[in-house]
């Protein structure tokens, strides 16, 4: 008994011994604060489990085109975790740290958990928004992000685009003119999903905010389902946040193991019931069917489907001269 | 309030007529009509004031409605507007961290990144000169002319916080030249790394700025150490700059010549360094923290190179006075020792150098090893009591006449002396003409109007000895010149 004590006593000194800190950035938009503080405890401590390491995983948030940006300019992220591929094939491309068939590496398209726009609104609905065509009407004030910075606005906006389309059989002409009037009704543009929370929630500002649906949640949460509501469309689009390594950076920090086991976490059930707690909808369909109280069903359409993908849809609606460049005068 | 007047009024009033009827009652059927057609004409009225008041009513919430629908909407209004500058504010401050910063002040214009990783000075040098001698009857020497002695863009910088650089072309002269271009790295200020074209560290004066001499030119010891080289020196300032070191390999350079190609022709390297040390800087004895001395040296050998020898040592006014003979080159071992010093305390300023170049020569079948050597010292005085140092004189009241300031002003003067080894005293190593030995001493006075602009103006007579042969134009009468200049640095 005192050798077999002696040993496991020897080998936890020579575990610790051993033991070594991990860095890891995970470069992130903006809303995803919540879901990653809980993520990156579990997995740190999973990890510790599994390899004797201490793993800290710092993180960075905001809009998803602005993070994109910031690691193409230099930001180290090992991982990064962003609303829309676009953003990052656009660190693939202009970076080159990172290859260009990234999104194959993990299941879904690299996309752990899936979400969707909806309208948070005044508790009690006082306009009566319900749809979409609400949201053109006058006198409606309606906050959403700038599609130049946010992933979630473009999120939104092509959402709003996809409904004008599904109702106006597809006529391009009809649909720009339903976005057009849409964005009159929108009286200030944050960079960010958060800050535009920020101006409806806390400002007071606006009669409703086009939030991720996680957003949505958070918000009723942190300020109280007795001030506002959710509205889900009957229609909005299947939003896919993508994540993945960046090679270069997890090379030469020596983090590739631990970033590429932090992304398939995601994965695992742990993973998955983080993201459904956090009102993300899960890609495990077991726990999906756990949490569906959650999640409203809607019809979802996807980008490929509307807008025959995301490199077409940036090209022609958020690239500069854009239509959103031409719709929008601030 | 005027419908419940009216009610009263019509009430009373009717209640008179009523009463006036009813005392009159037994009179005939007629008053009773009238009083029936009286009773109507009261309900009609009573009904049109009901009519009113409900009117009334119904108005105001309509009017309440229509003043809150206001009210929101201008508080909506104010709303956005202070998100709309919040989020303005935000993004100025992002801006502001990447936004460069532009600095323009009296030593020249600084561009850097907002991380200050990229640091880009513009300064500049131009030194406008005039030079008038003044000869015996008969003698021509020199030429009376006004000169651009020096037209220097300089651009310094620092990239990533430790490495500097600096790019200095010259365009005074007949044609551009590149003075300065080099990469210092500072691992720390004790260790350093420059590498490019520079100055070599030999001579005291030599590497005193340009811009803060005591007069137009150096002295006539400046002829014997090297210019600017091309290499690679170690250096640094050590316990806080009380003592400074260089030392560096380098292409080699003749006496006093800049090399003017990139090459070395006689494949052979340069070893030069220099100590010195202000052993007082940092003590409380305020009186000799200004004082300092050193040691410079050299040494290089050149094999059958005529690029190794001087082109030719010239007086304050530019004049070559000695220059080898065609045939002669350099050919040996070449040596150079440099002991130094200098004191300034308050206004005065003192700067002294000697100078021994020793080189072995080689003219025809005949070698010499010759000697040469040379000293000077140098001191002004600043007339209106600002500091005199080694980086020059700051004026504490910049020239405004209006205002009655009129800059520092400073005398200055200075004697040096230069012999050539008497062995080159013959046509096979020094051509006719050229004199051994040189002494000459200047006055003036520097008058800084402020820490960019200077005049000045100077005399200085240099006499000639052990003439080889015949004199020549310039060494056949001592030279006297009248230096004047206006400086602008930046």
């Amino acid at each position: 008994m005192k050798t077999f004590l002696k040993i496991l006593l020897a080998s936890s000194l020579a575990i610790s011994a051993g033991a070594k800190e991990i860095k890891l950035l995970n470069v992130s938009y903006d809303p995803t604060r919540e879901l990653y503080t809980e993520y990156n405890a579990t997995f740190a401590k999973y990890w510790k489990e599994k390899s004797g390491d201490d793993v800290v995983i710092s993180q960075s948030h905001g809009g998803s085109g602005k993070q994109a940006q910031s690691v193409i300019a230099g930001l180290e992220a090992d991982v990064v975790t962003l609303a829309l591929s676009y953003d990052i094939d656009a660190i693939s491309q202009q970076a080159k740290i990172l290859p260009a068939d990234w999104q194959k590496r993990l299941p879904n398209n690299s996309t752990p958990y899936t979400s969707t726009i909806v309208f948070l609104v005044r508790k009690g609905n006082p306009k009566g928004i319900k749809d979409w065509d609400d949201l053109v009407k006058p006198k409606i004030s309606v906050v959403v992000p700038n599609p130049k910075t946010s992933g979630g606005a473009r999120w939104a906006y092509l959402a709003a685009y996809a409904f004008a389309l599904e109702t106006y059989g597809h006529d391009d002409a009809k649909a720009k003119g339903f976005i057009t009037k849409l964005y009159k009704n929108v009286p200030i543009l944050d960079s960010g999903a958060r800050g535009s929370t920020i101006t409806f929630a806390q400002r007071g500002i606006g009669d409703v905010l086009l939030a991720w649906e996680n957003e949505a949640h958070l918000a009723l949460k942190e300020f109280g389902d007795d001030k506002f509501e959710i509205v889900t469309p009957p229609l909005s689009i299947l939003a896919e946040p993508p994540v993945t390594v960046v090679d270069k950076n997890a090379k030469r920090h020596g983090t590739t193991e631990v970033a590429t086991a932090y992304l398939n976490y995601l994965y695992s059930d742990e993973g998955q019931e983080i993201a459904a707690k956090n009102f993300y909808r899960p890609r495990n369909q077991d726990i999906a069917a756990k949490y569906a109280a959650n999640f409203t069903q809607l019809k979802l359409v996807t980008v490929d489907q509307e807008f025959g993908g995301w490199a077409k849809a940036q090209q022609i609606h958020f690239a500069d001269g854009g239509t959103f460049d031409q719709i929008y005068q601030p | 309030m005027k419908l419940n007047q009216l009610l009263i009024a019509t009430f009373v009033g009717a209640q008179f007529a009523v009463a006036a009827l009813a005392d009159d009652a037994t009179n005939n059927s007629t008053e009773a009509a009238e009083i029936a057609a009286l009773k109507q004409e009261i309900q009609k009225l009573d009904q049109k004031v009901s009519d009113l008041e409900t009117e009334h009513q119904a108005a105001q919430p309509a009017t309440a409605s229509s003043d809150n629908a206001q009210i929101q909407d201008l508080d909506q209004k104010v709303k956005i507007l202070e998100r709309q500058r919040e989020l303005d504010q935000d993004a100025a401050t992002a801006a502001a961290k990447t936004r460069p910063l532009v600095k323009l002040d009296a030593s020249g214009f600084t561009f850097s990144s907002a991380d200050t990783n990229f640091v880009i000075g513009l300064h500049g040098l131009i030194q406008f000169d005039s030079r008038s001698f003044f000869n015996e009857p008969g003698i021509k020497q020199g030429s009376d002319n006004f000169l651009l002695r020096k037209a220097r863009p300089i651009l310094t910088g620092t990239v990533f916080h430790d490495f500097d650089f600096n790019f200095t072309p010259d365009f005074g002269g007949s044609s551009p030249v590149i003075y300065d271009a080099y990469v210092n790295y500072r691992y720390n200020p004790e260790l350093q790394l420059e590498a490019g074209k520079f100055k070599s560290p030999v001579g005291l004066e030599l590497l005193q700025s340009d811009s803060w001499l005591f007069f137009n030119e150096r002295t006539l010891a400046n002829n014997l150490v090297p210019n600017r080289d091309y290499g690679a020196e170690l250096h640094g300032d050590l316990f806080g700059g009380v003592a400074g070191y260089a030392a560096g390999v380098f292409d080699g350079a003749p006496d006093y010549s800049t090399p003017s190609s990139n090459q070395d022709y006689d494949n052979r390297l340069a070893f030069a360094g220099r100590v010195f040390i202000q052993p007082f800087k940092k003590s409380s004895l305020t009186a000799l923290q200004g004082f300092g001395f050193g040691v410079g040296g050299s040494d290089e050998n050149d094999q059958n190179s005529v690029s190794g020898l001087t082109a030719g040592y010239k007086t304050d006014g530019q004049q070559t006075f000695f220059t080898y003979s065609a045939a002669a080159v350099a050919n040996g071992d070449h040596w150079r020792i440099s002991p130094q010093g200098y004191y300034y305390y308050g206004p005065f300023g003192l700067l002294g150098e000697y100078v021994i170049s020793d080189q072995n020569v080689t003219s025809g079948a005949k070698a010499l090893d010759l000697q040469n050597t040379a000293w000077e010292i140098s001191g002004g005085w600043v007339l209106t009591g600002e500091n005199d140092s080694y980086n020059g004189v700051t004026p504490k009241h910049p020239f405004d006449p209006r205002n009655g300031q009129w800059g520092a002003w400073q005398v200055v003067a200075r004697y040096a002396d230069l012999n050539v080894d008497n062995q080159a005293n013959n046509t096979t190593f020094a051509p006719a003409g050229s004199a051994l030995r040189a002494s000459g001493w200047s006055v003036g006075i520097n008058w800084y109007l402020n820490r960019n602009i200077r005049l000045n103006a100077s005399f200085s007579r240099t006499t000639f000895g052990d003439i080889v042969g015949a004199a020549s134009a310039v060494t056949k009468q001592p030279e006297n010149v009248l230096f004047t200049r206006i400086q602008l640095a930046f």
